[in-house]
């Protein structure tokens, strides 16, 4: 298809692209709201080398400062989790071509048009959940079972710091406690918490079904609270 | 034998009249019994029969009162007066009572009672009339019928059951005759009927007596005495043997023949007659009421009516004209109908007798003579009775002063029977009214001067009291009760006189009461419903039981008289009960409070039984027995209830501690009497031994020395709690559960350290060198000690720690006896299962294993090539049964290492699977030492010791680190060996420098001065001190064992059920674990069960769990 080359060569250079694109308003933005599977490969090696599947941490580097987003943003972490990427800093050819793919991204403008409706995901808490259940195994090292303390400290940071008063709180006990790695369980079961329980406590059930972990972070709160009051 | 013994004056039997029952009663009399002594004017009736019926005999006294009884031996049934005929008639009183006494006398001569009594028959030929048989014959049908009727009538008497015991005697001596059979069905027949409801029943013999009182009216009554009889008097001669022969005589005679059945029959019924004369005085079916009413109503009427002209023949004519009311009337009329006038007449001026005056005079001995045959005749009416003028006035007038006489206790001028007579006609001449009136208005006034008596009492108190109070109230209850006494004997006395008043007038008339009742009600309203007077006789009666109360003797019989009286008039709950169980509660309620203060609780509790006791034996002497449960109740309520709780905080503990049976087993039954009151001790109870269990169980300090003891305590602290139960609580269900419960509460209130101290209990119990119990003792023993290791939750810790005390008895071979061992192992496996004794029961197995093949392995020997002078027996352990013991590495002797290996093949031979480690911690040798002096000992040493010891074989001094590489054994134990050595009471080696521990550069000296008494010496290793490092393997061996129970128990769980929520899940596990976990720690387990993938929680719902298969 004609339209399609004459599509596909402006991809490779972007500012002529950019310039055709004011020239020819109205024509380029019909042709660039399609969504081009080719150009969205060709996106991809933009960070890559050309035979490679795999986008690397460097790439991951190249391609944040394209889009205009910090790495530790939140933004990537939908992003991810909409690429279903399965490990951090890495993008496969697969995971970014179906990714993009359902997202009709394929060039970076279209990105940063959709990110602020990534954005918006993380304020559904259905969409929440499931990232933050992404998060664990997005994070964790994949070597281990579990997620590293440190890891998680930052995770729930970038996922809970804003949204649950205790976090600070919880971080501190994490920090003094023996606790090394956080499992799964544990993990999910702390967004369960921030949710239901008050930042009061008031209504923590010790003998419900809370991970022992959390048992014990009420307690440790509430002794501490108790010895600072 | 004469029976009973009566007289009629005038006697009138109007066998032509109406008759209604009475009278034919009166006429069965005189027929078939004797009728003797008429003269004109006064007639005695003498009724006697002869049978072996029981005796039935009435004597009179002098006051013409008249006492029957059914026979000799038997009390009064019935008792009454009967005004004296003898005033009226002058009739000598001597001479009735003459009768009577020979006919006492009779009664007792007649030692054989012929078969039959004699039939009075007075030339019943000539008299009686012969009828045809036809007529006869109906009649026959109809009389029966009749008598069906009069059975019913008898029956209607309420006292049926002697007459049914009559019936029954009677039955075996007649039997023979068919119409008795008949009768008998009849009878009995009639018996299985529903009876009309008895009513009192009128005073029969009064009532026929009385008839006659009209005396213008005269029957005679002859008899004639056959043969050679000397009867003279008016004595019923009866006859036994004749009677047949007459009565097969007069078949014929239609009268006879009713007469013959009627004696017949009444021969059977003489003594319900005689009853229903008796029991008339008492009690009569209103039916008899009613005839009698009609009857005397009837001779009233004709009196009026006919007072001139023949009275016989119109009052026939009358009473024929008049519908019978029943059938015997009906039979009677037809009877009489059959009869011609002529011969009536003929009857009954043949009746009449010729021998009056001799009659009189003749001795009532007479009696006996058989053979005797009487006959009745009865006449009729000559004039017309007349009512004299003034006739109520007077009469009146007569009663009048009699009662009061009565009331004043003065003698009555006329006789009782008189009076008695002097009613009857007042009521029969429609006086009733009037008189019941009259009579209350009397007794009303008298009642109001015993008000005024009584006042006049309470005044002299009001002055008594000024001197002397208790003397002013208990005369006036004694008072009282007199007053009462009086009245009493007063009404009944009048009442007698009035019966026929009260039997007439007030029983038809409902809106009046009886005379007794009107005379309770006129004492309630006037004396006890004065206020003055209820309330001092019940406050009197209060103070005095006050008293009793408090230990004083007082006078019961007055006070139960007085409450008799209250109960009577119908006042004893309202007036007195009410009051009284108020002064109880607030006598006790004060005296509970008090003495609770001051008593201690077995004195308390005494001081309960023994009120308790009192007062039933104040309602055994004189409190009504409905009282009982509200008083008993009460002082328990006041006493015991509200005391409840004080009491046994007081008290149980103390009397558990020093073991009180007595007082605990009143304790018991005491608090058994209110409710809730053994719940509560039970919970006492339970406290008690939590608290008391707590104590020797908890051990904060860890003080061994406590630790030790607290098997033996806990199985003495039980032993004494169940002695409690059995003896004093009477092994109540309740007590012996909450005994359970609460050791259970209290032993596992400390965890595992009680478990492992009874396993070490059971350790030293079936250690050898343990000789203080026989078998017996040691078997019973063990029986209390499973009874506390029923109570232990973690019963693993228990296994754990006598695995290991039995590992160590085994290895040793200090096990006591394999029998106690065997017997423990089996009580065991009863309580918690096969599972639970596998792994020690295979500890056993490898002992007898390693025995046997121990054996083999010497036997091998023989063949093999073995390093000189060593002799080895090696315990084959498997791994899973024994206790897991670190193995340690130490350098053997190479003679020891070649033997090692000899076994090895040896074994690999014959067990090629498995696999030998040598466990050297557990090994022990003998050793021939020489010493200084050519002594030889033999050394019972451990494998550590023997090869320290070897050593010096090479050389005679040697420094710890020298020894240390020599051997390779652990540092600590290796100080231990050299210490047991160097330091304990059997020095073999010499340290250097000297001193109680070995430390590290300490030079060791072979001993060769060693010197000791015996040739084998056994050299200890010094004991590791078990706590804290063996106690604490052991127990955390047994944590870990059950964090695997715990895990395979939820998997287990969540297989069967693969979805879960969590405290689903909790409860469960509860219920399958057999030892105590924490939630906490069930959780730990549940989420490493989740890290690991064996289930996981619900996405959505955090509190839910799924397995993953």
């Amino acid at each position: 298809m004609p339209i399609r080359r004459k599509r596909s060569s402006p991809t490779s250079d972007d500012p002529r692209n950019k310039k055709a694109k004011v020239s020819n308003w109205s024509r380029r933005n019909e042709l660039e709201n399609d969504f081009s599977t080719k150009r969205c490969i060709a996106w991809f090696h933009e960070y890559t080398d050309t035979d490679e599947d795999v986008l690397g941490p460097e790439g991951m580097e190249k391609f944040c400062e394209d889009i205009g987003v910090e790495p530790e943003n939140i933004v990537m972490l939908c992003l991810a989790w909409k690429l279903d990427a399965k490990a951090m800093g890495f993008f496969t050819k697969a995971e970014w071509l179906k990714g993009m793919t359902e997202i009709q991204c394929d060039s970076i403008s279209k990105l940063q048009g959709r990110l602020e409706y990534l954005r918006s995901m993380l304020d559904d808490p259905v969409h929440f959940k499931n990232i933050y259940r992404y998060a664990y195994d997005f994070a964790r090292n994949k070597d281990q079972r579990s997620m590293d303390v440190e890891t998680a400290k930052a995770m729930l940071g970038l996922l809970l710091g804003k949204h649950w008063p205790l976090f600070g709180s919880f971080h501190q006990f994490i920090e003094q406690s023996k606790y090394k790695v956080i499992n799964k369980d544990q993990w999910c079961n702390i967004l369960e918490f921030s949710r239901s329980i008050l930042p009061d406590l008031s209504n923590y059930d010790e003998d419900g079904a809370w991970p022992v972990l959390l048992d014990e972070f009420v307690e440790w709160y509430r002794e501490n609270k108790s010895m600072s009051s | 034998m004469m029976l009973f013994g009566f007289r009629v004056s005038n006697a009138f039997v109007p066998i032509d009249g109406t008759l209604s029952r009475e009278d034919e009663l009166v006429s069965l009399f005189v027929r078939k019994i004797g009728i003797l002594n008429t003269r004109t004017g006064r007639c005695t009736l003498r009724l006697s029969y002869r049978g072996p019926v029981a005796l039935n005999w009435a004597t009179s006294n002098d006051a013409g009162d008249y006492i029957v009884k059914k026979s000799n031996s038997d009390g009064v049934i019935a008792t009454g007066s009967y005004s004296h005929m003898i005033a009226r008639n002058s009739f000598e009183l001597a001479d009735f009572k003459d009768v009577q006494n020979k006919s006492d006398r009779n009664n007792n001569q007649h030692q054989k009672p012929s078969e039959d009594f004699s039939l009075i028959q007075n030339g019943s030929t000539t008299v009686e009339e012969v009828s045809n048989g036809n007529s006869r014959k109906e009649l026959d049908l109809e009389a029966r019928a009749a008598r069906r009727k009069q059975i019913e009538d008898f029956f209607t008497d309420p006292v049926i059951p002697t007459a049914e015991e009559s019936i029954s005697t009677m039955l075996g001596k007649f039997s023979a005759a068919l119409w008795d059979k008949d009768f008998m069905r009849e009878v009995y027949e009639y018996r299985r009927l529903p009876r009309p409801p008895a009513r009192g029943l009128a005073p029969l013999s009064y009532e026929w007596l009385t008839l006659n009182t009209y005396s213008g009216l005269m029957q005679s009554i002859e008899q004639e005495t056959p043969g050679d009889s000397q009867e003279e008097a008016g004595i019923v001669q009866t006859q036994d043997t004749e009677t047949v022969d007459l009565s097969d005589q007069l078949q014929g005679s239609e009268e006879f023949d009713l007469c013959s059945k009627d004696q017949q029959k009444s021969e059977h019924r003489t003594s319900w007659f005689v009853r229903l004369f008796c029991c008339g005085a008492t009690s009569s079916p209103k039916k008899v009421k009613q005839e009698k009413e009609t009857k005397s109503k009837g001779f009233l009427s004709q009196d009026e009516q006919k007072l001139d002209g023949d009275e016989n023949r119109k009052k026939r004519k009358l009473s024929e004209g008049i519908s019978p009311p029943n059938h015997k009337r009906a039979r009677e009329n037809i009877d009489e109908s059959q009869m011609t006038d002529s011969q009536r007449r003929a009857n009954f001026s043949a009746i009449s007798s010729p021998s009056n005056g001799l009659n009189k005079h003749v001795s009532p001995l007479a009696n006996n003579k058989p053979g005797a045959t009487k006959k009745l005749v009865i006449k009729n009416f000559r004039e017309k009775p007349r009512l004299p003028e003034n006739f109520q006035q007077q009469t009146w007038e007569k009663l009048k002063e009699s009662v009061e006489a009565i009331q004043r206790s003065t003698s009555i001028r006329w006789s009782l029977e008189e009076l008695y007579q002097a009613v009857e006609n007042m009521c029969s001449h429609k006086m009733s009214a009037q008189l019941y009136d009259q009579l209350k208005e009397v007794c009303d006034k008298h009642v109001r001067c015993n008000v005024e008596q009584i006042f006049a009492c309470l005044y002299c108190k009001f002055f008594l009291t000024f001197f002397t109070e208790n003397v002013g109230f208990e005369q006036f209850l004694k008072n009282v009760d007199g007053c009462w006494q009086a009245h009493c004997r007063q009404m009944i006395m009048i009442r007698s006189i009035f019966l026929f008043l009260d039997r007439t007038y007030v029983l038809q008339t409902s809106s009046v009461m009886s005379i007794w009742d009107m005379g309770l009600e006129l004492f309630r309203t006037h004396v006890m419903f004065h206020p003055l007077v209820q309330k001092r006789t019940v406050d009197g009666i209060l103070q005095l039981i006050k008293r009793e109360r408090t230990g004083e003797a007082v006078d019961r019989q007055l006070i139960k008289s007085l409450l008799r009286m209250l109960s009577d008039l119908q006042m004893y709950v309202d007036a007195f009960e009410h009051s009284f169980l108020e002064a109880t509660e607030s006598l006790y309620a004060a005296e509970g409070q008090q003495l609770m203060q001051e008593r201690d609780v077995p004195e308390y509790l005494a001081y309960v039984d023994k009120r308790l006791h009192e007062e039933m034996e104040r309602l055994l002497h004189y409190l009504d027995m409905s009282t009982k449960k509200p008083l008993v109740s009460c002082v328990e309520k006041q006493l015991l209830e509200k005391h409840l709780t004080q009491i046994l905080q007081k008290g149980l503990d103390q009397l558990l501690t020093e073991n009180r049976i007595k007082d605990l087993t009143l304790m018991y039954q005491l608090f058994s009497r209110v409710k809730d009151g053994l719940k509560e001790m039970c919970t006492a109870f339970a406290t008690y031994i939590k608290v008391t269990g707590k104590t020797i169980v908890m051990n904060p300090d860890n003080d061994a020395e406590k630790d030790k003891d607290m098997v033996q305590n806990l199985l003495d602290f039980k032993d004494k709690m169940d002695n409690v139960i059995d003896v004093c609580l009477s092994k109540n269900e309740k007590f012996v559960n909450a005994l359970k419960e609460s050791f259970e509460t209290f032993i596992n209130q400390r965890q595992n350290k009680p478990a492992e101290l009874i396993a070490k209990y059971v350790d030293t119990k079936l250690k050898a060198g343990n000789k203080e119990a026989t078998e017996e003792e040691l078997e019973r023993l063990m029986d209390k000690i499973m009874v506390l290791f029923r109570f232990i939750h973690g019963k693993d810790v228990f296994e754990a720690f006598y695995k290991k005390d039995l590992a160590k008895r085994l290895l040793v071979g200090k096990s006591a006896s394999v029998d106690a061992e065997k017997s423990m192992l089996s009580k065991l496996k009863q309580e918690c299962g096969a599972a639970f004794t596998s792994k020690l029961e295979g500890m056993f197995k490898d002992m007898e294993c390693s025995k046997d093949f121990n054996l083999s392995f010497k036997q091998h020997m023989q063949h093999v090539d073995s390093p000189g002078g060593i002799e080895m027996t090696v315990n084959i352990l498997t791994m899973g049964y024994w206790p897991t013991y670190t193995p340690m590495e130490v350098h053997l002797p190479a003679s020891m290492v070649k033997l090692q290996e000899i076994f090895k093949t040896f074994f690999y031979s014959k067990h090629s699977g498995k696999k030998l480690q040598w466990q050297s911690t557990l090994g022990h040798c003998v050793l021939k030492a020489k010493f200084a002096g050519g002594e030889k000992k033999e050394l019972q040493v451990s494998l550590f010791q023997t090869l320290c010891l070897l050593l010096f074989n090479d050389g005679d001094e040697f420094s710890f680190e020298e020894i240390k590489t020599a051997t390779a054994i652990e540092d600590g134990e290796l100080k231990r060996t050299l210490q047991s050595l160097a330091c304990g009471k059997a020095r073999v080696l010499l340290k250097n420098p000297k001193g109680k521990d070995v430390e590290n550069g300490d030079k060791f000296l072979f001993n060769g001065g060693f010197k000791h008494k015996l040739c084998r010496i056994k050299i200890n290793q010094i004991q590791m001190k078990e706590t804290p490092e063996e106690n604490t393997t052991t127990t955390e061996r047994v944590f870990q064992d059950r964090q695997y129970q715990v895990d395979a128990a939820i998997v287990r769980i969540m297989k069967t059920r693969k979805t879960l929520t969590h405290n689903l899940l909790i409860s469960e596990l509860y219920n399958q674990l057999k030892f105590p976990v924490k939630p906490a720690d069930l959780k730990k387990r549940i989420e490493s069960l989740i890290d690991r993938d064996y289930m996981e929680r619900d996405k959505e719902n955090q509190n839910q769990y799924h397995y993953v298969a």
